[in-house]
């Protein structure tokens, strides 16, 4: 059974588009700069709630910016496609942020301001976040939320493709969205993993990761569904697997157990072999302790021939519960546009596995297949694959 | 597929205490959790981090997980509408005390919703897949469709549960149900949910799960669920609802005029994934010859979970 993106969206630090975020990743600008609020370097998305609100014509309500920022990429997507009883359609999201952004907003004000009724307020669950996107596009029946860390946009994909597979949905509109938060600004800072220049995903002198925001979507579809939409195919989602790493709550394991299963087993669910695959989007944080771990798992799934290979974490920041779903947007640019992405701040491989990612936009004969990671706390890791229609 | 094992902790006795559907009692206005000894659990170095809702549901698991003799389960999915959110506000509390100094990272690296999954995948060792879904009140429903779908997949047994822990500081129902009426409870449900058919008779099945989200007539949805797995209302003998609203429950007695319908939460109290517990519930009452409450020939269980007025969740348990 084959399973069709039909439609992408995409809002990030590098652009508020698939568009805008293609040319950046093409002239190889970085969306990272040092936030005045914060002191700190972030990839901010230059679009304020307010301005989002706007442009929707959104009721006056109280929403999440988790919400505001999946609309806006979960509408580009979306696109024309319209709600048809016969078409059985899904919303699968993703988020590790969900309403905390108010949350946190209103419990600081209450701190300050004790007779600021604040509870009244606290109504932004991760469903909820959802639930109001599914709103705006009108879609009803089955709406999910997957949370588990920084896989969490990988797994929302992975999701859809499965609820396809067996039988369930025709149609679904998956993805991840996660604004910033002081919270994980905070948690990332305490865990002594921030650098606060821009990060160097794969360097050996790379000293941590750096937060961004954003939100993506991708339109799945099987074949009858495309029947009734006419959609045309943008490529394939043919792999896809979630292992664990089962080795520590937040560090990868020193032998990448976990991302070894999770590529190896999306590679088996594909059917292809892994010299197949064209070009990796890593999840390449930037952390002395994931890029070890991913390098030496690309080593035990690829051996001595690894396909060119880039994390964008440089372009846009770690997106957290969105980050699985933007790299899966410039996956499918990558088949698209027959090229291979870069992996910017590179300068000397990590001494004992000496890997060397792409670090410049480069124009390929043919990328048929892309393989994707995504790795999150609790050991999590998935592997997408992409391949062309 | 069959339900091998169930284990509960909650505000009433239902861990290990089997026929403990029977023995029931409407839950007093205030109560609190039945916390078992976690000391025979859980070790105690990982222990004394834990908050009570990681503590509830490893306890659970090991329960599940003794009561099959299966270690390694295929999958480990569980639904929880708000995670660790003791964890997330105890962080939130740090970084206002802290005004910008240094911050312990303990209770931010335990915030995530998915602390719960890896922590069971940690204790077991377990590298199978490991999933974590939050959609308020259909979380619960969400996972065990998740599992469903692993067992179609080829998996052998999969270990699904719900867990959530009330934490007043951060979030309100009350708002959120338009109602200021709750009884706010918490509880961790886990079970093991099994290709291979149990030893000992009687053997309950998991027959179908659905999550209707954003729906208008729980009515329709219901009866759409029961024609799709063709059922007519007659074959149901139980239903065991959770919801905010009295029309609701006007219409479904109306709806399933032959039925018996229980209240859940009048014995689970109100949380987003109660109908995890009124799962373990409807199966203890079907391993029962003739149940105290509800006689004979219980052979068909529908839990129907409208806690959040729009959102509908429905398990069909049978004997």
């Amino acid at each position: 059974m084959k399973l069709f993106v039909t439609g992408i969206g995409i809002v990030s630090a590098i652009g508020l588009n698939v568009e805008e975020n293609f040319h950046s990743l093409k002239l190889s600008t970085t969306g990272i700069s040092r936030s005045a609020g914060y002191d700190l370097m972030l990839g901010e998305v230059n679009l304020s709630n307010d301005a989002i609100i706007k442009k929707y014509d959104l009721p006056e309500e109280d929403f999440s910016r988790t919400s505001l920022l999946g609309l806006v990429a979960a509408k580009e997507a979306w696109g024309e496609h319209k709600i048809d009883t016969q078409n059985r359609t899904g919303l699968i999201s993703a988020t590790t942020v969900g309403g905390l952004d108010r949350m946190e907003k209103y419990y600081f004000r209450a701190q300050q301001d004790a007779s600021f009724n604040y509870l009244p307020h606290m109504t932004h669950d991760n469903g909820q976040t959802t639930e109001r996107i599914a709103k705006v596009l009108g879609i009803k029946g089955y709406i999910g939320t997957i949370s588990t860390a920084c896989s969490s946009g990988a797994n929302a994909i992975l999701q859809g493709a499965r609820f396809i597979e067996g039988g369930k949905l025709d149609r679904v509109i998956v993805g991840g969205t996660d604004p910033l938060s002081l919270f994980n600004i905070k948690g990332f800072s305490s865990l002594m993993i921030y650098d606060q220049n821009l990060c160097k995903p794969f360097d050996a002198s790379r000293n941590g990761l750096n937060l961004g925001e954003g939100a993506a979507f991708l339109v799945l579809e099987n074949e009858y569904s495309i029947s009734i939409t006419g959609s045309n195919p943008l490529c394939l989602l043919s792999g896809w697997n979630n292992s664990t790493d089962a080795f520590h709550q937040t560090a990868s394991s020193a032998d990448g157990k976990g991302a070894t299963l999770a590529m190896t087993k999306a590679l088996a669910k594909a059917k292809i072999p892994a010299q197949d695959i064209s070009y990796i989007n890593a999840h390449g944080t930037g952390t002395e302790n994931n890029d070890l771990s991913e390098s030496v798992a690309l080593i035990n799934v690829f051996g001595n021939h690894i396909p060119p290979f880039s994390s964008t974490k440089g372009f846009t920041g770690h997106t957290l519960g969105a980050a699985g779903a933007i790299e899966a947007v410039f996956c499918v640019l990558a088949i698209l546009s027959d090229s291979v992405l870069p992996n910017l701040n590179f300068s000397s491989p990590i001494k004992t596995t000496r890997l060397i990612p792409e670090t410049t936009f480069r124009s390929c004969t043919n990328v048929e297949h892309v393989l994707s990671n995504s790795f999150g706390f609790g050991g999590n890791c998935t592997s997408l694959i992409f391949s062309k229609a | 597929m069959y339900i091998t094992a169930s284990s509960t902790i909650s505000h009433q006795p239902t861990f290990r205490n089997k026929g403990f559907s029977s023995e029931l009692i409407e839950l007093p206005q205030s109560s609190d959790v039945f916390h078992p000894d976690y000391a025979s659990f859980i070790p105690t170095v990982n222990r004394r981090r834990m908050s009570d809702v990681l503590k509830m549901a490893i306890t659970c698991t090991t329960d599940c997980i003794e009561q099959t003799g299966r270690k390694q389960p295929g999958a480990i999915i569980v639904g929880t509408s708000m995670g660790c959110n003791t964890f997330t506000k105890k962080f939130l509390d740090k970084i206002n005390a802290s005004k910008g100094g240094l911050l312990s990272p303990t209770s931010f690296t335990l915030s995530p919703h998915n602390t719960i999954a890896g922590q069971i995948s940690l204790l077991l060792g377990n590298h199978n897949y490991n999933m974590t879904h939050t959609q308020n009140s259909l979380s619960f429903e969400q996972a065990l469709i998740d599992a469903i779908m692993c067992i179609k997949d080829g998996c052998n047994t999969v270990l699904v549960g719900a867990a959530d822990e009330h934490e007043g500081g951060l979030y309100s129902m009350d708002a959120r149900l338009n109602s200021n009426d709750i009884h706010h409870t918490f509880g961790a449900s886990f079970f093991i949910i099994s290709t291979t058919k149990p030893n000992t008779p009687p053997s309950i099945k998991l027959i179908e799960v659905g999550s209707f989200g954003l729906m208008i007539d729980p009515i329709q949805s219901i009866n759409d669920f029961l024609n799709s797995n063709e059922l007519s209302v007659k074959d149901i003998d139980l239903v065991l609802y959770s919801n905010s609203h009295q029309n609701t429950l006007l219409e479904l007695s109306k709806f399933f005029k032959e039925t018996k319908l229980f209240d859940i939460q009048k014995i689970s109290g109100t949380y987003f994934t109660n109908s995890a517990f009124a799962m373990h519930f409807g199966v203890d009452v079907l391993l029962q010859k003739e149940h105290a409450f509800f006689g004979q020939n219980i052979k068909r269980v529908l839990i129907c979970n409208n806690l959040i007025s729009e959102n509908l969740g429905l398990i069909f348990l049978e004997k």
